[in-house]
């Protein structure tokens, strides 16, 4: 096959339709950014419940050595550092609570490591990083998670808890968090639905596309199958346009995204709420080539190639 | 090299088919008139060769081959031993006469070498020999049409099927055509033609085999187009 030849008709077909090719890059750039930027809300939730817990979750904080709850007047840590025995019967009470899911345990270490990457981000991290600071793993109090089996049914294994020896403060954060997370729920579902309208309108326009770049080169295509051209290559510069088409669009669209971190997130929200983790270049690429939900590396070129490859079937067989 | 086992074929909707248990055997090298009149499922027949069409049922064998079930993929190669000659010429309009040819050589991924070396001696062949760079729109009906066979004929196909080549012809330029069918049938290949021109088909004596109302109803070695018509 020669190349030469597919790149001619290549160049051809794409100034041919020059228009309808602009007008599907242009219907893929905003279904893509919009895709994309559902995925990168949805990694936000990820990076959040991460970090603070899910809107199910309480954190229950075990006694340590000093605890600051004695300074308060309460009893539970009034023996010091939690003890096996206490941490058994507190695992009891979360086991036999009709209210609670699940639970896991979170070590000393963990607890200080979530608290030192927050304190990062608010500017507090010199309070750990101290000559000889306050706060070290070793002070930092170990804990539960506790995932609740409905978000507004806590009572009674929180006031449960709160009355064992070894249990220092539970933090409940659900009600924040809930606003927040359903906060990104909506933005998530909402540019996934604006993704598809969009998406929806690329592939009506790459099937138009199609078959007005058919219809241009109907009788070369009737000659080239008289002839005996292969299938593929009668084929090969329709695919090519559409990869060409859907090459631009997700360039653009990644570039629109990064865009949309650095000055969006980065310099923007992410200097003005610093309670929440934000997502990184990381996210990034995981939007740009994720498998789950498909980055829109994937995205773009399915979208224009998989009606291409059904339609050209359609219009050029054998 | 072509054969026909009845051979029938029913279009969609209504009515006789075109073609009605079809029988036809026509060896390397043969000469061969298809007549009858419009209707008569010429054309039918020839598609059918080109697995342009499937038979309803019957057997469609061409170069030792049941093309009916070959696979989809397969029919390109098949495509590739015939060439084929239409009434109304069908040339690009925006090429040369001699990307015309060129195109049918390009488009089965022959090396530009090949090309440039088959070509103009294909255009040699079919008296065109300096008219290369035309276009289509400058040439008469009878170079139109040599142009054609030339784009037919480049790939050297074992099997050249011509449907009324001298429909839009005068019979002057007919004959032309004719010649050089006949020459390339001289070289080897099968040519199947079909047509309802009596005065060509009375003038060069080849085998004719008749379609009415898509049956066979005469195959003769050296026959005349008949005094029916
Ligand atoms: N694509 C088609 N769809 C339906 N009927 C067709 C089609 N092509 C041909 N026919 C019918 O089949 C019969 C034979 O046609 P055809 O093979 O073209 O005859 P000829 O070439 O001898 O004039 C005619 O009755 C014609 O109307
Ligand atoms: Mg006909």
């Amino acid at each position: 096959m020669q190349l030469r030849h597919v790149l001619t008709e290549l160049r051809i077909g794409l100034r041919r339709n020059l228009t309808m090719h602009l007008s599907v890059i242009l219907t893929l750039v905003f279904s893509l950014f919009l895709a994309g930027a559902g995925i990168l809300v949805q990694r936000e939730a990820d990076v959040a419940i991460d970090e603070l817990g899910n809107d199910l979750q309480v954190l229950v904080n075990l006694c340590t050595e000093d605890d600051p709850t004695v300074d308060q007047g309460l009893e539970n840590c009034a023996g010091g550092e939690v003890t096996a025995a206490q941490q058994e019967r507190i695992e009891e009470e979360l086991e036999a609570s009709e209210e609670v899911e699940s639970f896991s345990f979170q070590s000393k270490q963990e607890g200080y490591d979530r608290a030192y990457a927050q304190a990062e981000r608010t500017g507090d991290a010199y309070l750990f990083d101290v000559e000889d600071p306050v706060v070290t793993p070793d002070t930092w109090p170990a804990g539960y998670w506790v995932t609740l089996e409905t978000p507004d049914e806590a009572d009674g294994v929180i006031s449960a808890l709160s009355g064992l020896d070894g249990v220092s403060v539970i933090t409940d954060q659900r009600e924040a968090l809930s606003q927040i997370y359903g906060i990104m729920t909506i933005l998530k579902y909402g540019s996934w639905i604006g993704a598809a309208f969009l998406l929806f309108a690329a592939l009506l326009q790459v099937a138009n596309t199609i078959r007005l770049a058919a219809l241009a080169r109907r009788r070369e295509i009737a000659i080239m199958r008289l002839v005996g051209a292969s299938t593929l290559y009668i084929g090969l510069p329709f695919l090519l346009e559409a990869l060409v088409t859907a090459t631009i669009g997700v360039a653009l669209a990644a570039g629109g995204l990064a865009a949309f971190l650095h000055w969006g997130v980065e310099k923007g929200m992410a200097e003005q709420v610093t309670f929440l983790p934000w997502v990184d270049w990381s996210d990034y690429v995981q939007t740009l080539i994720g498998a789950f939900p498909p980055g829109i590396v994937f995205l773009g070129p399915a979208l224009t190639l998989i009606p291409t490859l059904l339609l050209t079937r359609k219009y050029i067989k054998v | 090299m072509i054969r026909f086992e009845k051979v029938t074929k029913r279009y969609a909707g209504p009515g006789k088919p075109a073609l009605d248990q079809v029988s036809i055997d026509i060896d390397k090298g043969e000469f061969v008139y298809l007549v009858g009149t419009s209707g008569s499922g010429k054309s039918t027949a020839l598609r059918l060769v080109l697995r342009e069409l499937r038979p309803s049922s019957g057997r469609v064998h061409v170069a030792g081959k049941e093309i009916n079930r070959m696979a989809g993929w397969k029919v390109p190669r098949l495509r590739r031993q015939i060439g084929t000659v239409f009434q109304d010429f069908r040339l690009l309009p925006n090429k040369t006469v001699a990307e015309n040819v060129a195109f049918a050589q390009q488009v089965i991924g022959k090396s530009r070498r090949e090309i440039s070396r088959v070509v103009p001696e294909t255009l040699d062949l079919v008296g065109l020999k300096d008219k290369g760079d035309r276009m289509p729109d400058e040439l008469s009906g009878g170079e139109q049409q040599r142009v054609a066979i030339a784009r037919a004929f480049v790939n050297r196909p074992m099997i050249l099927i011509a449907d009324e080549p001298t429909g839009n012809l005068d019979p002057a330029t007919s004959v032309g055509i004719m010649n050089l069918l006949g020459e390339i049938n001289a070289t080897g290949t099968t040519v199947v033609m079909a047509t309802h021109d009596h005065g060509i088909v009375d003038q060069f004596t080849k085998r004719v085999i008749e379609l009415e109302h898509g049956k066979v109803v005469r195959d003769e070695a050296a026959g005349s187009y008949g005094f029916q018509h």
